[in-house]
């Protein structure tokens, strides 16, 4: 089995033994964090009661966006400033921010008999990291949302921006808890909004059906985060990550010897337990199926939940939780197999779609397979980069397509929109697109996301028995480069044409309306009497505001990633001043520094060091990837329908039908998974009918029955009473003669 | 004696206003005798926060009652007592001489001093709490006795005069009667230990028992010293009385009576089950129970044969109480049959006693009951102000009419949502509903019979729960419910006293705010209930050591 020798190698990469324990000493000594760092969670906790104040009070006004705009900067602020703290606290400090005693219990004084989880917020540099684009981006989003949403003002608006907040305010209590139970608060609420937000055109079924969708393939995940979480009790006896982090050490020891079948199993077990729930939070195989149908919430939400943040909760919790992962033997190698067929997967549905939002959603899916991926080959600052950069270039490619998808009536089937950049008022629109799309192609050097994807390839080809899912990846990162400009040169530029989506009175893609009737006009061709009156509403503000600060951003991420002090790049520096780092400092060390000389195997690609290879030639398949979409999709196109990769299809055969119809997955699941659910859920059904109801008929029975029988007794004869009473005591003082005599 | 006193001014607080509402009473000005309600409240309200300012730091109490276990129960005690019998108080406002202060104040009737009621019910329900705080105190079984009979023989008063229908005095005479009966049993039993210990001091008592043993004389006397007292905390088989007079009596009597016997019943049984000790074993097979009664250093339990008796009497008492408040459809007939059941919930304490790990909260019986009792006392003060605080609009008779059934509940959240949102909250309480107080109650009784392996009466503890809900829920779910079809005529109104719609409101805050600083009151729980060990009195008393021997060595 090729893991073992993996997990031998990895031995070799672990730091020298005086180092771990330095690290776990130092974890366990956190000094106390500042108290500013708890305004982070409590401030959109406040923003959610005043909106749900808003709603009670019937505020029909932008009242609640400006309210929670206001809160996330303040809260982004206290995130800034509790960074700032940190860093004067030295590299890898790590500090505990006590709110209150939350569940505090114990049964005796002995190891094991007391169970702590307190409203505490864990903050090191990972924390920070997370918290810092969470709040960031969440701040633009709402600005951004605050004109998105302005069609629904009122209660509908209330509603949202309370979600909105609780959402931030789940996320932060996920990203900052300082032990597992408080994470499984946070990931559970995030769960809750991400179902309350994804259903918000509740009238809509589709909306419905998308929310239970994404809550229930959820469950599942949860349901293995929490065991998992029950056994690091049960096996460290704490759900803090300091103490569980101090007590890991025996178990680093022995994978450090190589002895690694003398690592107990639950400790093994642990990391698959929990690598099931960031499957489910993080969409990756086979739970992925509920992010496209997602994209049913208002399009702000799909770019802060469903692309820049709850869906990295995985990533963070692999992250976070990464010495654990490093215990097991089959734990970091199934991420990436996972992770690496998810990508692969989702990039060729992703090729096939028509609809805007759900290319961008695959492709969410996809990148999120490469953070899985990053981890799993001990790149975790590659990872970590990737999510980085990628919540922005996401968020702002999904608020693009949303920014369309308010002007043109709900419109995002790229075969009826083109040339959209070059009509007046959308110019920001076009530029914003762009600068996603070359980051979300990996355009070599100039963009983030060229830089990011190049870390977690080169860690992939430099890591013994990785290489496989290397070019996976490398597979996948061309396919990514065609199906973003696919997007761009089918939508944006080109002929100017469009047809206005089925909304034409709402501008938006709300339900209120579906049933008055004019949906059966929607979508047919050289349809509508109303296309002429239509006029596309550009963006205002608001939406420009936010796309051209996320269009720079996106850029200037670059500049964390390949600059910052002493430690190396300073998003290098926090990851591995985490949790993140026991080996993936050694890692990159010994990918990047001089380290070359430990002795260790170090893969390579094709005899180049893996890293600089992969710089020239992740470059050159993005680009090739970018070429072939400007050839099918740009170069001779005249009208928004046809380009010449229609007249391709054909050779492709079923191959592309299928990836149209998402390889049939959702059709699979129902055969294998729902149905036969269905079949047992109705045979229990009867069983409960007949059996279990007969019983609870019987339980709730026997006391009435019991009850009549003692009825008489209580006549309310006085003397009666009084001979029940000697009655009783004679009784009982016979029965204690009896036993005793 | 003259140490004691400084160490009963709660008590003292309580008689100096017993004694200024009395002398008021006798006014012939009506403002001054409407002053007694007050007066009573300063009394109650002063003597709850003195308890809370002589929380002990142990020791000092310790010398100063010369009560070597138990000691650090008697300030919680109080302090829950006085706390409790303010709200109890709230509830009080026009429970007597109702239609003569309405004609009063409408002018139709002049005040006439010798019709007015109103003092001397204030004062007796003065000198039933005053009873009730000396219970905690005792340290006498001669003392037990009479603090015992203070707290209950207003109560037979107070039953009698609180409504000006026939059935409220025929609940009186009934309740009066079976007490003497019940006070007779107990009194045996407190003669009884005296012929076979020689003392009536409790502290000597348990000296002579954890030294020289307890004879079947001393077991008799306590078992009915146990059945007796039985009568106060409404248990089985001295629980007949409760549906009947709780009917009879107005709501907040009844509320009243729910409380302070019961609190004053459970005091006693802990003091005397403090006496006989928590530190005996299991007799081995085919032992007689009764052979072993001697305390032992491995000892967990109370004698087998005491704690045998507490286990039939737990069990039945639950289970009775809640069958038969499944059937009932009477309000008040319900919640006495419930607060049957409550009892025989907090019996499971008492026989579990301070158990292995008494420092821990969970383990630990005793403080599970101290804590029940607050918890009890004011979920229960709050459904009761709520029957206080409906009553029906004066019908063809001209005078209002008590809610008598659940379905005179239905829609009170929308009608009166003061009064029907404390009724749902302290019912989910009451059921035992997690995150409210009655949950933090229950819980504690249940660990602390699981730590002490009493597995056959957790279940028996945990099913009756079950049962609990099936009426509990019925009753928080009425105020919910849309208001059916009124045939009964009469609207239900809110009854024109402020103060008893207040004292539910703040019942039902209590249930959540306490809940929520659960942690604080366990902890004062569960240092009131450190129970000092027989051991301790052994090496405490060293002159003791020899007079049993001596004993024994006669007795053979």
């Amino acid at each position: 089995m090729h893991a073992t020798s993996i997990l031998s190698t990895w031995a070799g990469l672990l730091p020298a033994q005086h180092e771990a324990a330095g690290a776990a000493a130092q974890v366990a000594g956190a000094v106390d964090g500042p108290a500013i760092a708890a305004l982070a969670p409590l401030l959109p906790l406040l923003s959610f009661v005043l909106c749900g104040l808003c709603a009670a009070f019937k505020v029909r006004s932008k009242l609640p966006a400006w309210i929670t705009v206001a809160c996330l900067a303040a809260s982004f602020a206290a995130v800034v400033a509790t960074t700032l703290d940190l860093r004067e606290a030295g590299a890898g400090s790590v500090m505990v921010t006590p709110l209150f005693d939350w569940i505090n219990y114990s049964w005796g004084t002995e190891a094991g008999q007391h169970f702590r989880a307190n409203f505490a917020f864990h903050i090191d540099s990972l924390t920070c990291l997370w918290m810092l684009f969470v709040t960031g981006l969440a701040t633009l989003i709402a600005l951004y949302a605050s004109e998105y949403m302005s069609h629904d003002v009122g209660m509908g608006y209330c509603r949202f921006f309370a979600a909105f907040s609780l959402f931030v305010f789940s996320m932060a209590c996920l990203v900052m808890g300082d032990n597992l139970v408080l994470l499984y608060l946070g990931w559970e609420g995030v769960g809750l909004c991400s179902y309350l937000l994804i259903g918000y055109f509740y009238k809509k079924p589709s909306a419905v059906a998308a929310a239970k969708k994404a809550f229930i393939v959820n469950r599942i995940g949860d349901l293995f985060l929490a065991l998992g979480i029950m056994l690091c009790w049960v096996h460290f006896g704490s759900v803090e990550y300091r103490e569980i982090f101090a007590r890991v050490g025996p178990s680093l020891e022995l994978l450090r010897e190589g002895k690694v079948d003398q690592i107990p199993g639950i400790v093994q077990l642990i990391p698959l337990l929990l690598m099931v729930g960031a499957f489910g939070k993080s969409a990756q195989l086979p739970l992925y199926v509920w992010l496209p149908d997602a994209m049913e919430g208002p399009t702000p939400v799909s770019a802060l939940i469903h692309a820049a943040t709850m869906v990295t909760a995985g990533v963070y919790l692999i992250a976070r939780t990464y010495p654990l992962f490093l215990l097991s033997e089959y734990a970091l190698p199934i991420v990436g197999w996972v992770g690496a067929l998810t990508a692969l997967l989702a990039a060729t549905i992703g090729m096939a779609q028509f609809d805007i939002k759900r290319i961008m959603a695959y492709s969410t899916v996809s990148q999120l397979g490469y953070m899985f991926c990053g981890l799993a080959v001990l790149g975790s600052v590659g990872a970590a980069a990737h999510v980085f950069t990628h919540a922005f270039f996401k968020a702002m490619l999904f608020l693009s397509c949303g920014a369309v998808m308010h002007g043109f009536a709900g419109q995002l089937d790229l075969r009826k929109l083109s040339g959209v950049a070059f009509m007046k008022g959308w110019g920001v629109v076009g530029i914003a697109m762009f600068v996603g799309c070359l980051n979300l192609a990996g355009f070599p050097v100039i963009t983030a996301g060229y830089w990011s994807k190049d870390m977690i390839l080169g860690d992939a080809f430099a890591t013994p028995g990785m290489q496989a899912i290397g070019w996976i990846l490398l597979l996948t990162a061309g396919l990514t480069a065609y199906y973003t400009f696919r997007v761009f040169f089918r939508v944006f530029v080109g002929p100017k044409h469009f047809e206005p989506g089925d909304e034409l009175h709402a501008h938006d893609d709300h339900g209120h309306g579906h049933d008055d009737g004019h949906g059966g006009h929607g979508h047919a061709a050289g349809h509508a009497p109303s296309h002429a009156d239509f006029h596309p509403h550009a963006p205002g503000w608001a939406i420009n505001l936010v796309l051209g600060i996320l269009a720079i951003a996106a850029f200037a991420a670059i500049v964390p990633l390949m600059t910052g002090g002493d430690n190396g790049p300073w998003l290098a520096s926090m990851v591995d001043g985490s949790s993140a780092k026991y080996l993936g400092v050694a890692a990159s060390q010994a990918a990047h520094a001089a380290g070359h000389g430990d002795g260790h195997a170090h893969a390579t690609f094709f005899g180049y060091d893996a890293h600089k290879a992969m710089m020239v030639v992740s470059g050159v398949v993005g680009f090739i990837g970018i070429l072939i979409a400007y050839l099918l999709h740009y170069a001779g196109r005249t009208t928004a329908a046809r380009s010449k990769a229609d007249s391709l299809l054909p050779a492709f055969g079923p191959l592309a039908t299928a990836a149209q119809h998402k390889w049939y997955v959702d059709e699979i699941y129902d055969l294998l998974i729902v149905k036969p659910l269905w079949v047992i859920s109705n045979i229990f059904a009867l069983i409960d009918k007949y059996v279990v109801d007969g019983l609870v008929d019987f339980l709730g029975w026997a006391p009435r029955a019991i009850g009549r029988s003692l009825r008489p007794s209580q006549g309310g004869e006085l003397h009666g009473y009084a001979i029940g009473m000697a009655g009783g005591i004679a009784v009982l003082v016979l029965i204690v003669l009896l036993v005793t005599f | 004696m003259i140490e004691r006193l400084a160490y009963l001014w709660p008590e003292i607080a309580l008689f100096i206003a017993t004694c200024v509402v009395m002398v008021m009473g006798l006014s012939r000005t009506y403002a001054t005798r409407k002053a007694t309600a007050t007066i009573a409240a300063l009394g109650t309200f002063s003597a709850a926060v003195l308890s809370f300012l002589t929380t002990p730091d142990g020791g000092e109490i310790e010398a100063v009652s010369g009560q070597l276990y138990l000691a650090s129960m008697v300030p919680y005690a109080k302090t829950l007592i006085g706390a409790v019998a303010t709200l109890l108080l709230l509830t009080m406002a026009g429970t007597v001489d109702r239609a003569e202060e309405a004609d009063i104040a409408k002018g139709v009737r002049s005040f006439d001093p010798l019709r007015s009621n109103r003092a001397e019910f204030y004062a007796f329900f003065l000198f039933s709490i005053t009873g009730l705080m000396l219970c905690a105190d005792a340290d006498d079984l001669i003392w037990l006795f009479l603090a015992l009979e203070l707290t209950s023989l207003p109560t037979y008063i107070m039953v009698a005069m609180s409504t000006a229908r026939n059935r409220g005095r025929e609940a009186g005479v009934k309740y009066f009667f079976l007490g003497a009966m019940g006070a007779a049993v107990f009194l045996y039993g407190f003669a009884l230990i005296y012929g076979a210990v020689g003392s009536t001091n409790l502290n000597e008592i348990a000296v002579a028992f954890a030294t020289g043993g307890i004879s079947s004389l001393g077991m008799l006397g306590v078992l009915l010293s146990i059945l007796g007292i039985c009568f106060k905390i409404a248990a089985v088989p001295m629980h007949f009385y409760t549906p009947d007079v709780y009917e009879g009596a107005a709501p907040q009597v009844s509320g009243f009576l729910a409380f302070v016997p019961k609190t004053a019943g459970f005091l006693s049984i802990l003091l005397i089950c403090g006496a006989v000790g928590w530190n005996y074993v299991i007799p081995p097979d085919g032992v007689s129970p009764l052979a072993t009664v001697m305390p032992s250093a491995e000892g967990t339990q109370l004698p087998e044969v005491l704690r045998l008796t507490l286990w039939v009497i737990a069990a039945l008492t639950m289970t009775v109480g809640n069958v038969l408040a499944l059937l009932q459809t009477s309000v008040k007939r319900m919640l006495a049959y419930s607060s049957i059941a409550h009892s025989g919930y907090m019996l499971v304490g008492v026989i579990v006693g301070p158990g292995i790990a008494a420092d821990s909260f969970s383990g630990n019986g005793v403080a599970a009951v101290l804590f029940y009792l607050l918890s009890y006392g004011v979920m229960n003060a709050g459904v009761f102000a709520v029957l206080a605080a409906l009553e029906r609009a004066p019908g063809r008779d001209g005078e209002p009419r008590e809610i008598e059934t659940i379905s005179d509940l239905k829609g009170l959240c929308r009608s009166h949502p003061m009064l029907g949102w404390p009724m749902v909250i302290c019912c989910l309480s009451l059921l035992g509903l997690p995150p409210l107080l009655g949950f933090f109650g229950k819980l504690p009784l249940f660990t602390a019979a699981i730590r002490a392996g009493e597995i056959p009466l957790v279940l028996v503890l945990g099913v009756n729960s079950a049962i609990a809900a099936c009426y509990y829920l019925k009753l928080a779910f009425a105020p919910l419910t849309e208001v059916a079809d009124d045939a009964d005529g009469d609207p239900i109104v809110a009854a024109p006293f402020r103060t008893r719609a207040a004292a539910a409101v703040i019942s039902a805050a209590c249930v959540i705010g306490l809940a929520l600083g659960g942690n604080l009151l366990m902890q004062g729980a569960r240092s009131a209930a450190s129970y000092t060990e027989a051991d301790a009195i052994k090496s405490r008393v060293p002159q003791a050591n020899a007079a049993p021997v001596d004993r024994n060595v006669a007795a053979h």
